[in-house]
């Protein structure tokens, strides 16, 4: 009895789970993939087509989709360069604080704001007319600079990024925070004694032990630029001229708004493959190096 | 003497650094609440300063005239039954993970693992056909459903490593007591992970009440949006208007915000248990 209840129980307790996840992630990422191969009839009541890898080779001839994709690449660059390395210096300088907690509760704030609000919340920071960015810089005798951010596809793309990065370096601070508190403070005591100095000590102590943690901030952040909607949906749709036109974005408005679900589902397996292909090699990169 | 000027200067720079990504942090919240309550003029002669009139019938206007309340009560039964659904099947799944030794073990583990790499991008267009053949576009089972998906493999990882950590004596005096499986859940591992299970629960909820793709696609029904596609919808008929805008904004916010307040070290475990191993 005991032993039944041994061999079954497991599977009992994880099947509500796992079929959940079959009907809701995994049957549609197959199903995904199947209907990347097909494309519409010709009429409404006409059955999908199979048309092998037709709907991929177009995307190898779309040049909005490689647009796209670069924003996304830009996007993961400037995460990186931005909220990640800010994160870093931040939970740096809080680490050795009686008052960190303080200071990351106020960082994380705008984690908790939703990416819509803060789209909307920085549009009108960004506004030409009444923003509080150029009135800011009128006041410190910057005016010359300012001008109209998401407007001008030379800044847009930037002036966005800045909306994601001020909802993450939050996030960022305090998960590396938690890795820095990890790290045995008597190994710092033992480098200053050797005479190490601080950049000396960050370098070749705290980033080495701290790896782990930048790993999963990397990849935290690669699958978060390259799928990412709601900022770019609600601040600028893609434009100003395509100049911020994201993938999601690209595959949403093929899906829903020209009908092309067949193109839209090759599009978004490609999208998925990538952030796979990505995780991985950096998942891969960091573990063979230790 | 030098060296303490170089001291100096560094303390006084990280004070520096710190207090401006302070005032960075909060500008925005900030700017949300006063331009709620200033009148359009108000807003572009004075954009930094405290509204001079406070316009407080911006809210009862924008819940109650604008029916801007139904939302609200959709954001809250959203975000609660997806939160509840998905401890619950964490928790269950968590337990034979944590407990059990079983064939499969590891490739189950696998499989929900994975599920943390799946974005709403590449589910979309499959999810929203078998919704439309469900008839489940526009209800609120529809927007429940495949929400739970996206935060259900995290809630097993969590549920898992914090299951694991449960004293294996514990777990055998229980056995040994005769505990069934369903006690051992509901009477050992349950209470002593009740940390665990409210970070989690912290986590899930804002996520929800401020997830959007999904809802956006499968809420197109105004009576059935919840607040950050009512919000969008809203924005897409007044534009300018500024200030009704900035007011459903902080609607939206403010829940949040208390939880956040009353809630934080959950927050903080939340956040980091995940990233920390």
């Amino acid at each position: 009895m005991i032993d039944a209840r041994g061999r079954l129980g497991p599977y009992l307790f994880l099947g509500p789970a796992i079929l959940y996840l079959a009907i809701w992630v995994y049957y549609p990422i197959a199903k995904n993939f199947y209907l990347s191969f097909f494309t519409a009839g010709a009429s409404r009541s006409d059955a999908p087509q199979f048309v092998g890898l037709a709907n991929y080779q177009r995307l190898l001839s779309d040049d909005l989709f490689f647009r796209a994709l670069m924003h996304n690449l830009a996007w993961v660059a400037l995460s990186i360069v931005i909220p990640v390395v800010i994160g870093l210096v931040l939970a740096v300088l809080l680490v050795e604080r009686r008052a960190r907690l303080f200071y990351a509760a106020v960082f994380f704030l705008p984690v908790t704001v939703a990416p819509i609000m803060a789209a909307i919340v920085w549009g009108w920071i960004y506004n030409p007319t009444f923003g509080a960015l150029n009135q800011f810089l009128a006041v410190v005798g910057l005016g010359g600079l300012a001008q109209p951010w998401l407007a001008d596809p030379a800044t847009a793309l930037v002036a966005v990024n800045m909306i994601g990065s001020w909802g993450y370096y939050g996030f960022c601070a305090l998960i590396f925070l938690a890795g820095l508190q990890g790290i045995d403070p008597e190994i710092y005591d033992a480098a200053r004694i050797d005479g190490a100095n601080s950049f000396r000590r960050f370098w070749s102590i705290t980033l080495p032990l701290l790896k782990p943690t930048l790993v999963f901030v990397l990849v935290y952040t690669i699958i978060g630029s390259m799928k990412f909607f709601d900022i770019i949906y609600v601040a600028t749709k893609g434009g100003p001229d395509n100049s911020t036109q994201i993938v999601a974005v690209y595959m949403f408005d093929l899906f829903i708004r020209q009908g092309e679900q067949h193109y839209a589902a090759a599009m978004s397996m490609v999208l998925t493959a990538i952030i796979l292909v990505m995780s991985l090699l950096v998942i891969r990169n960091a573990t063979r190096r230790t | 003497m030098h060296a303490t000027f170089n001291r100096l200067g560094a303390t006084l720079g990280a004070n520096g650094l710190l207090i401006l990504f302070v005032i960075i942090s909060l500008f925005p919240v900030y700017l949300m609440f006063i331009t709620s309550l200033k009148s359009q003029a108000e807003l572009i002669q004075n954009v930094f300063a405290l509204p001079r009139n406070p316009k407080w019938g911006n809210y009862p206007l924008v819940l109650i005239e604008r029916s801007y309340y139904r939302a609200v009560i959709n954001s809250l039964m959203l975000a609660g039954t997806v939160t509840i659904i998905t401890i619950v099947l964490s928790c269950l799944a968590a337990y034979a993970f944590a407990v059990y030794d079983f064939v499969g073990r590891q490739l189950l583990f696998v499989l929900v693992l994975v599920g943390l790499m799946v974005s709403e991008v590449s589910i979309l267009i499959p999810v929203y056909m078998l919704l439309k053949s469900w008839n489940l576009l526009n209800s609120f089972v529809g927007l429940v459903l495949p929400q739970i998906a996206l935060g259900l493999s995290f809630g097993i990882f969590l549920m898992t490593t914090f299951f694991l950590q449960v004293p294996k004596d514990l777990v055998d005096a229980a056995r040994l007591d005769g505990c069934t499986d369903l006690q051992l859940l509901m009477r050992v591992m349950v209470p002593v992970s009740i940390p665990a299970i409210g970070a989690l629960a912290v986590i899930e909820f804002l996520w929800t009440w401020n997830s959007f793709f999904f809802p956006l696609v499968i809420a197109t029904r105004q009576d059935l949006m919840p607040l950050s596609v009512a919000i969008i919808d809203f924005m897409g008929r007044f534009t300018f208007n500024y200030e009704l805008v900035a007011t459903t904004c902080v609607i939206m916010f403010v829940p949040i915000l208390i939880l956040y307040v009353l809630t934080q070290r959950s927050f903080r475990r939340g956040v980091t248990m995940g990233a920390v191993k």
